[in-house]
């Protein structure tokens, strides 16, 4: 279980605060909120990348705060899927199993493993130029997931999929994640997304977690009724 | 931007005519050296007379022993320093950057004499006892460290800076320390810059005359000699030298280019 309390970050005079988030083991929670409301910053901060400066985190009781992001098990896939441009997708995808130490025939079963589950095992000798959107982000999920992390950071990781690709991927997800049982932190603008994939969604706005409800909480919340509204705009426009 | 005649704009005939003036610029003294120099003078210090074939084989061997050198250890030196003034924030940390560019701005007669002041008989051979630039190798290596640092050192902090942070991020969160990172994953993305920095801190090297004169006037570099000759014998021996320093320099930027298109 993760657990978030009272953090506190200052970054060039923006300010996060987080009061209370508890995200339990297996449980896929989405961050909604108005771009440049610091979702990411938020994410940066699970993952170790930015130090809070005030409050505290616990992965499984244990207090990672003032852990580097190598000692926390905790990966991440960002919008762009980030895959190494001078590794090719096999070295991408083992690159955290080979800097644990891991054989070479363990990296080699694992990777067999997943990029079978994740339908990517013709492609292990491309480089990441030569893939589409797509399968650069079942890479990117792949590499993540392989070193099986406490948690998976996901920071709008269907944003740049046209919207035919998009349905599928979400689609996609919720069966891996169906399959494998992961925690993930996802952060979207995307209503389907969020009420397709996650279990409970937590909310920001101006720099401040206003709070987690269930999906049917989040429609009667005021937020929610934002989203509803703008489909309902939107269909009428159509 | 293709020029189509039959709607000449201002803009671009103004953007034609001053870039072709820069062109121009390097050119003219390019073609000129070859055109006034002629192949019986190249074979003269090239091939057939001892007296200068044994002047200019030197020259070319220290040039190119010192320059190694010199660029070799700018660069185990250039690429800690480059990555520290990219990835850290400390306070001074624009005041060493300045200190970093000096050499840029230094006349190069005048670096010769700082060169001198602090490693010479007055500094730190005079206090240790050791070292010796004055007229040796070493002084030649050390002069065109001076002059090239600043060139290695911001090409590899461009590099470093223009890699996107989000692969260090990644690599972190999948086990990797600093120093893992840094040699997995910077240090591989900034091949190019590094590269490149290699190149240009060589070439900076070589080309450096004015320090050398104050430093290091013997053993002979080929600028030295060619400085000599201009002195002694005049524009022909002198242009005839310069023309296969130039074709030396010409082709090693060309096959740079093929080789790594």
């Amino acid at each position: 279980m993760i657990e978030i309390r009272d953090i506190e970050v200052v970054i060039k005079g923006f300010k996060l605060e987080i009061d209370y988030i508890d995200i339990r083991d297996g449980e896929y929670m989405i961050v909604m909120g108005p771009s440049g409301v610091g979702k990411t910053i938020f994410l940066h901060t699970i993952a170790g990348f930015i130090r809070p400066d005030e409050g505290r985190i616990y992965i499984d009781g244990v207090d990672v705060t003032r852990l580097p992001p190598e000692e926390r098990n905790i990966s991440i896939v960002p919008e762009d899927y980030g895959l190494f441009p001078h590794m090719n997708v096999y070295e991408n995808i083992s690159y955290g199993l080979k800097i644990r130490g891991y054989s070479s025939r363990e990296i080699i079963n694992k990777v067999t493993k997943i990029s079978q589950y994740l339908e990517i095992n013709d492609l292990l000798h491309k480089m990441p130029s030569h893939l589409s959107a797509g399968e650069k982000q079942r890479v990117a999920i792949a590499r993540a997931l392989i070193i099986d992390p406490k948690i998976l950071l996901l920071d709008e990781p269907l944003k740049s999929l046209d919207p035919r690709l998009h349905i599928k991927a979400i689609s996609y997800l919720k069966n891996l994640r169906e399959k494998l049982r992961f925690t993930a932190l996802h952060v979207t603008h995307n209503i389907i997304e969020a009420f397709y994939l996650g279990d409970r969604i937590s909310y920001l706005s101006d720099g401040r977690l206003v709070g987690t409800y269930t999906l049917k909480e989040f429609i009667d919340s005021e937020y929610g009724e934002e989203y509803i509204k703008g489909i309902r705009e939107l269909s009428k426009m159509i | 931007m293709n020029l189509d005649f039959k709607k000449i704009e201002l803009f671009a005939v103004t953007i034609y005519s001053l870039s072709s003036l820069a062109l121009f610029i390097i050119l003219a003294p390019l073609i000129s050296i070859f055109l006034i120099t002629d192949l019986e003078t190249i074979d003269k210090i090239l091939i057939s007379d001892y007296r200068y074939t044994a002047q200019v084989y030197s020259a070319f061997t220290i040039t190119l022993e010192a320059s190694v050198i010199a660029t070799t250890i700018l660069l185990l030196i250039g690429i800690p320093l480059g990555y520290l003034l990219s990835k850290f924030e400390f306070r001074g940390k624009e005041a060493i950057e300045a200190i970093i560019d000096l050499p840029l701005l230094t006349p190069h007669i005048v670096a010769g004499i700082m060169i001198l002041s602090a490693f010479g008989r007055r500094g730190i051979q005079g206090i240790f006892g050791f070292g010796g630039v004055e007229d040796s190798l070493t002084g030649i290596i050390l002069v065109m460290m001076f002059v090239s640092l600043p060139i290695m050192v911001d090409t590899v902090k461009a590099g470093f800076n223009s890699i996107d942070i989000k692969y260090e991020y990644i690599a972190r969160s999948l086990g990797a320390n600093r120093f893992n990172v840094f040699k997995d994953i910077t240090l591989p993305l900034a091949k190019n810059s590094i590269l490149a920095g290699y190149i240009l801190a060589w070439a900076r090297g070589v080309s450096e005359v004015g320090a050398l004169l104050i430093v290091a006037y013997y053993p002979k570099s080929i600028n030295i000699l060619i400085y000599e000759w201009f002195m002694v014998y005049g524009l022909k021996y002198a242009a005839a030298l310069s023309v296969v320093l130039l074709s030396l320099f010409i082709l090693i930027f060309a096959s740079i280019r093929v080789l790594t298109r």
